[in-house]
């Protein structure tokens, strides 16, 4: 990079077009000096431009000439930008699995638009897209690409025309807004409450940690007006909301419920009291938002980042490998056999995991649907093929403890 | 065996998708160089003649008005040049500023650890809105992407310029029907397109050709020129064409095609394909509504969408841009990276779904993708990957115990019993019945 960054400085700081057009100027001074002359004094006019022709032709070539550094640079410019990307070809419409669903990736894009809440962007994005609908182009894999076939138009302008998803994700931001910048709990703790039962059933603790941070809020007496140095109004606030709000939390969260109680008789002196993690927590409103997101999207059955960006990133990581296949398959002038599975492994970060992968550790091949996880009575797993072949339909010995046992035994679990 | 995971970030490797970010610039560069070269060497050539003439005028008489006259002449041309120059300088200025932009962008990628870095997701949401907007562009959707590029404070990044002068072409083709706009794009570029070979400029031609034909052939309704169409010297037909008539309501020799034969000679002829030569006199016999092949695909008005395509592929491979938009590359290679076997299972998953508080959803299952994905192939994995310490409960699903003991607590289940984390508060079992499982 560096000697890039080196040959653009000098592009910019030398080598370019000011000097040429200084030397323009200096004709076009030349010309004006001797008009000037001439208009003065008419009888000198053939002696003047007698003298004017050689340095203006001279000014001339010297624009031209002083364009030479500006060639070579780019010149060198352009072999470091050769040289930088000489093992990094192209990319290939080999590559490209995507064309023949235009449709599909607009909605893709106008999702992720409407999730990073750039409203505007997608608002203009979706008016073009429908304004100048996308042509389908041949991929390998689909060659014919298949616009008409209706499940896929419907799929593409149900997103597209709804106004339903635009609306979700403005009240999320919405609700987003309200929590950072205005540290106001009230819409996030209303849309929770809608929801109770389904978030519960997740499992998520979203309303009481919302209903906590405003108790939290409450005691402090944050956002009051007047100052409580010597009375107790904010606790005596932040009491009344517990009594009133905190009895359907009573089941699941009797110990927490507890807990902010007991901070009650520390209200003198909060900051030195066991309690203080639950007040002074510099991450509590980041921690709500985030949480919030990602409950709000889930239940919209949606990944809480957006899955075009991790897609990209993925594929940004994965190219290099896939590159080397394709090379390798070239000089080889072999064919991937197994369409359905990619024929090497790509590395990736853990986080870029999102199920669990079960490969049999018989036949080495992944899961499928048609080939589930199979767990023995000793409570080893192998593919169901594997089971079947090992077993033959008869009494058979697990491949990896003495225990014996019936194909019939065995039993699908799901990963 | 490969690792299965890594965190290593090869930047260099890593620009595979960044070649055009680059490229496109450095070849506006050189055209903007180009076109300055070209305007300074013409007033080299044109200039010191004028003067020089302007001198043996001036002694030949006394009065003045004349020399002041041309030197005024000489004047204005040389502003003009400069005035382009200047515009030059300033296109100059701010590719270059683009480009020390770009490479800074892909240099910070180099002090940039590791893919788990907070640096690395921020580069590459920039990397992402770039080929949001590179997309957008190649689709025709400049406002959006223009927008886009506003907002998240790309400009320098993206070309939306470019691809804006592309796409009016492009559409003047496709949608207007004209010719003009391509071909001085074509005489622009005259030098890049003759070392890459290309065709563009002669099927231009060919086109003018056609809508001169069936202009002649719809009877010379159309008295309006078309644009783009230098008179071309109206001699004798240098192709040889048969005019036997094809039956034609068209007495003599109609003026269109006269013009038509004189274009074919001018521009047509050099191609050497006489095969194609044929054809092209044989239109003058064949008229449009005549149901004759190879004719009538000739005169087909597909052939504007053709030339539009070409046009486009044509722009592409000048500037070294691929053929497809890079969030297609980026994106068909990510899917397949994270598509597994549960993405389109008709079972739901144990884990990566949306049920539970304690998984976060996979993003080839989220909404968004789930469809593209369907028809791209699934990651190869050589071992399993499983959450540590695997139980299985009595209906067959598989949880890491930890996380399983997680969702019954937030769940506030009993202690002593367990719920699946996929089905919510469906079933409980007895803790008891949950078994350990061994997955190899």
């Amino acid at each position: 990079m560096d000697d890039l960054r080196e040959q653009v400085e000098l592009l910019e700081s030398k080598a370019n077009l000011s000097t040429s057009i200084q030397d323009i100027q200096k004709a076009i001074d030349l010309l004006t000096t001797a008009r000037a002359k001439i208009a003065a004094d008419p009888h000198t006019a053939p002696i003047t431009l007698a003298k004017l022709q050689s340095p203006f032709k001279q000014a001339l070539k010297q624009a031209n000439d002083d364009l030479k550094p500006v060639y070579s640079s780019l010149g060198k410019y352009g072999k470091a930008l050769d040289k930088k990307f000489k093992d990094k070809p192209l990319p290939t419409a080999e590559n490209d699995a995507l064309s023949s669903h235009p449709q599909l990736i607009n909605r893709a894009i106008a999702m992720h638009l409407l999730r990073e809440g750039q409203f505007s962007v997608a608002s203009t994005f979706i008016d073009e897209a429908s304004r100048n609908p996308p042509h389908p182009e041949p991929t390998a894999s689909t060659p014919n690409p298949y616009l008409n076939e209706s499940w896929e138009k419907d799929l593409a302008t149900g997103t597209f025309n709804s106004q339903e998803l635009q609306l979700q994700f403005a009240e999320m931001y919405h609700i987003l807004h309200e929590l950072r910048q205005n540290r106001n709990l009230g819409p996030a703790i209303a849309w929770a409450r809608q929801r109770s039962d389904t978030l519960e059933a997740r499992g998520s603790n979203l309303e009481f940690e919302l209903c906590r941070l405003q108790f939290v809020c409450l005691y402090a007496g944050r956002d009051d007006d007047d100052i409580m140095d010597e009375s107790a109004g904010g606790p005596l606030r932040a009491w009344a909301y517990a009594r009133s709000e905190f009895g359907p939390f009573q089941g699941r969260y009797a110990r927490e419920v507890q807990q902010l109680m007991g901070a009650m008789a520390y209200w003198e002196n909060i900051m030195d009291s066991p309690y203080r993690r639950y007040f002074y927590n510099g991450s509590a409103w980041e921690d709500v938002a985030a949480s919030f997101t990602r409950e709000f999207c889930s239940l919209l059955g949606l990944s809480a980042d957006s899955p075009l960006y991790i897609a990209a990133t993925a594929g940004a990581i994965a190219l290099p490998t896939l590159l080397k296949l394709q090379n390798i398959m070239k000089e080889k002038r072999t064919e991937w056999t197994t369409q359905n599975e990619l024929p090497v492994e790509i590395p990736l970060p853990p986080a870029y995991h999102f199920h669990s992968i079960f490969v049999c550790p018989v036949s080495k091949e992944q899961s499928t649907d048609q080939n589930p996880p199979m767990m023995m009575p000793c409570g080893h797993v192998i593919a169901q093929e594997s089971l079947e072949k090992l077993s033959k339909g008869a009494r058979f010995k697990c491949p990896y403890c003495p225990t014996e046992s019936h194909p019939h035994e065995a039993k699908k679990v799901f990963l | 065996m490969a690792e299965l995971t890594t965190t290593k970030l090869n930047a260099e490797s890593h620009l595979l998708l960044d070649q055009p970010l680059l490229r496109l610039p450095y070849e506006l560069s050189r055209r903007t160089f180009k076109n300055a070269q070209r305007y300074i060497e013409h007033a080299n050539k044109e200039l010191p003649p004028l003067l020089t003439s302007a001198l043996q005028s001036a002694s030949k008489t006394s009065s003045p008005a004349p020399t002041l006259e041309s030197l005024d002449t000489l004047i204005s041309k040389l502003t003009s040049t400069k005035r382009k120059l200047e515009a030059l300088r300033s296109e100059e200025q701010k590719l270059n500023a683009s480009t020390a932009a770009r490479i800074a962008h892909l240099d910070a990628l180099f002090s940039v650890p590791s893919l788990v870095d907070v640096k690395y997701d921020e580069w590459s949401r920039t990397r992402l809105v770039r080929l949001l907007v590179d997309y957008l562009l190649r689709e025709g959707y400049a406002g959006a992407a223009e927008k886009l590029a506003q907002e998240r404070g790309v400009e320098e990044l993206v070309d939306v310029d470019a691809f804006v002068a592309c796409h009016r072409i492009e559409r003047s083709l496709r949608v207007q029907r004209s010719t003009g706009l391509a071909l001085a794009w074509c005489k622009e570029h005259a030098q890049g397109l003759r070392r890459l070979g290309s065709m563009l400029e002669f099927q231009l031609r060919l086109q003018q050709y056609i809508e001169l034909v069936r202009m002649g052939h719809e009877g010379g309704g159309g008295r309006e020129g078309m644009e783009g169409v230098e008179n071309g010297d109206e001699g004798d037909g240098g192709v040889e064409v048969d005019m036997r008539d094809g039956g034609g309501g068209f007495g003599g020799v109609n003026e269109k095609l006269v013009e038509a034969r004189a274009h074919a000679k001018k521009y047509l002829s050099a191609s050497g394909d006489f095969d194609l030569m044929n054809r092209v006199g044989g239109l003058l016999a064949f008229r449009p509504w005549d149901e004759v092949e190879p004719y009538k695909s000739l005169y087909s008005p597909d052939r504007w969408t053709h030339l539009a395509a070409l046009f486009l592929s044509t722009h592409h491979t000048l500037y070294s841009l691929p053929s497809r938009p890079l969030l297609h590359i980026a994106l068909s290679a990510g899917l397949s990276a994270l598509k597994t076997p549960s993405c389109h299972s008709a079972y739901a998953s144990s884990s990566g779904n949306a049920s539970s508080t304690t998984t976060t959803v996979c993003p080839i299952c989220s909404t968004e993708l789930n469809e593209l994905a369907r028809n791209v192939p699934y990651a190869h994995h050589t071992k399993s990957i499983v959450e540590n310490d695997p139980v299985v409960l009595p209906n067959g699903r598989v949880y890491g115990r930890e996380r399983l003991g997680v969702y019954n607590e937030l769940v506030g289940e009993t202690e002593g019993w367990v719920r699946d984390p996929v089905g919510g508060r469906g079933e409980r079992w007895k803790l008891k019945e949950v078994r350990k499982v061994f997955i190899m």
